[in-house]
């Protein structure tokens, strides 16, 4: 095979791994507190064998390589529900669930309380409060969420309010280190710790965070990917009609 | 390739997007119907390089990998037990609960369902029950000769008998309460079942405790707001569109890698 079928495959390749990304995208454009994946591309130089002290030397193939995908921490929009255990953060702070594997950190806000009492995302993982699990009596009423993840609630007949607890949120110097877990979760990688929630951090109560995908952006991007495919594949073609027409004159033997 | 399977669990997710949101418009006018909504995460990813990975011995580390994500999926329809608004009948046993708390209606199968459509009725024996005419916990028997009938905020049910001053005490209407009510499991005819997520119902009596009061003459009508069901629907239909198309980029792919081989 010669160079350009390679080139060629290696840009398919790589459009086709951001059409995967793109699908993701638009498959999770309703999924609340969901963050856009983009991909970045970077040249990659054939090494090896080549001489550049000729005059007209060798000239450098290269090749694309998707080197990375990175997640778009910007904020969704957020639609009121009037559900009082729907929460939307907005800034720089992630709500942290307990799993089986440890704490993760998400960005979806539609809550439930369980059997015992207890604060859960709508997949039953614990939400974490900065002083344990977040329970609730079975007579508490009118709960209410602050702006800084505080839950007070009345008991019974009270007229006072009773603390239920607050929710931990976690800030990141580095959002983009986080790594995307599915189930709406993200993992902190070692060596990156949670952080005091920001001060531009804050929790709105009877609303969630909507998915942050653009879908203009997202449609472009897709009709771009397609041009770009077919227009390699093209490209491809017209080299190896080329090689063909190449043989096919080559092999002619001179009839005279 | 992947993203045709990855669109076609944005169509799917949206398929049961759309079946919700219609369930939810049907039932806009029944009485106690509390919408559901569907709840969606993003499935699986395949992280082809992994990020914070070493690059070189002097500890330089990958600033971003590779996340392919597979779709979506849809975690559950949980009801939304927001207070209905409460419309006024004038009707003698159309009871609604402002608050907290089920009627409970025993089915004919001897179990105890929940419920939040209080618009009763009488049978032949002078029973309460519901339209379907199961019994309403615990069972109350009018006297054939009750005038009318009065139900108090505290669940107090009385009826007037002529050549009687005063109204005659008849029962007590309790309501049941659960830690989780999103929880309970619903089984058609405004009724709804416990499980192990609701947990066991809390019996009490109206207007004490955190018990919401009755209302005689109102019934609570769904809390289904029309806007944001259209709007969401709006939504839910783009998405799928979004997702179709995804398709057929897909499918131009690949032909034209199929077209290459002459």
């Amino acid at each position: 095979m010669e160079n350009h079928s390679l080139v060629g495959l290696s840009r398919q390749i790589a459009v086709s791994r951001e059409l995967d990304v793109v699908a993701n995208n638009i498959a999770n454009v309703n999924t609340t507190g969901y963050k856009s994946s983009n991909t970045v591309f970077h040249e990659f130089l054939m090494p090896g064998a080549r001489s550049n002290q000729f005059r007209g030397g060798d000239r450098l193939v290269s090749f694309v390589q998707d080197r990375a995908t990175w997640t778009d921490f910007s904020q969704g929009s957020v639609q009121p529900t009037g559900n009082p255990l729907d929460v939307a953060i907005s800034g720089n702070a992630f709500l942290t669930v307990q799993t089986p594997r440890g704490e993760r950190y998400t960005r979806n806000g539609a809550l439930q309380i369980n059997s015992q009492g207890q604060l859960v995302t709508s997949e039953g993982l614990q939400v974490v409060g900065t002083s344990g699990p977040i329970a609730f009596q079975p007579n508490d009423r009118d709960i209410s969420i602050g702006i800084d993840g505080t839950i007070s609630v009345r008991e019974g007949q009270n007229t006072t309010d009773a603390q239920r607890g607050k929710l931990k949120l976690a800030s990141f110097a580095a959002p983009r280190l986080l790594q995307k877990d599915g189930t709406s979760t993200y993992t902190a990688p070692a060596g990156v710790t949670a952080q005091e929630p920001s001060p531009d951090a804050k929790v709105t109560q009877g609303a969630i965070e909507k998915s942050n995908v653009n879908s203009v952006t997202e449609m472009t991007r897709m009709v771009e990917i397609t041009r770009t495919y077919t227009q390699i594949a093209q490209i491809l073609q017209n080299h190896s009609d080329m090689r063909r027409t190449a043989l096919d004159k080559l092999s002619e033997v001179p009839t005279s | 390739m992947r993203a045709l399977h990855t669109a076609a669990t944005g169509m799917k997710a949206q398929e049961l997007n759309v079946q919700v949101i219609s369930n939810n418009i049907a039932n806009m006018r029944t009485t106690g119907y509390k919408r559901q909504r569907a709840e969606f995460q993003d499935l699986l990813y395949e992280h082809v390089r992994r990020v914070g990975t070493q690059t070189s011995d002097q500890g330089n580390q990958l600033p971003a990998g590779i996340e392919l994500g597979a779709g979506v999926k849809t975690v559950g329809t949980p009801r939304l037990m927001t207070q209905g608004s409460l419309v006024q009948t004038g009707k003698d046993y159309d009871v609604a609960i402002r608050g907290e708390g089920f009627f409970q209606i025993t089915l004919p199968d001897g179990r105890t369902a929940y419920s939040r459509d209080g618009s009763f009725e009488l049978d032949s024996q002078g029973r309460i029950v519901t339209a379907q005419g199961n019994v309403v916990n615990p069972g109350l028997t009018l006297p054939q000769n009750a005038t009318s009938v009065t139900i108090n905020a505290q669940g107090q049910v009385s009826a007037a008998v002529p050549g009687n001053t005063t109204p005659s005490v008849i029962g007590q209407i309790q309501l049941a309460m659960f830690i989780n009510k999103a929880g309970l499991q619903g089984i058609g005819d405004n009724l709804y079942l416990e499980t192990p997520a609701s947990g066991a119902p809390q019996v009490g009596n109206p207007n004490q405790d955190s018990f919401g009061n009755l209302q005689q003459g109102n019934l609570e009508q769904a809390n289904v707001e029309a806007v944001s069901e259209i709007s969401d629907l709006i939504a839910a239909q783009r998405a799928y569109e979004m997702n179709a198309k995804v398709i057929t980029a897909t499918d131009q792919m690949l032909q034209s890698t199929s077209q290459m081989l002459r």
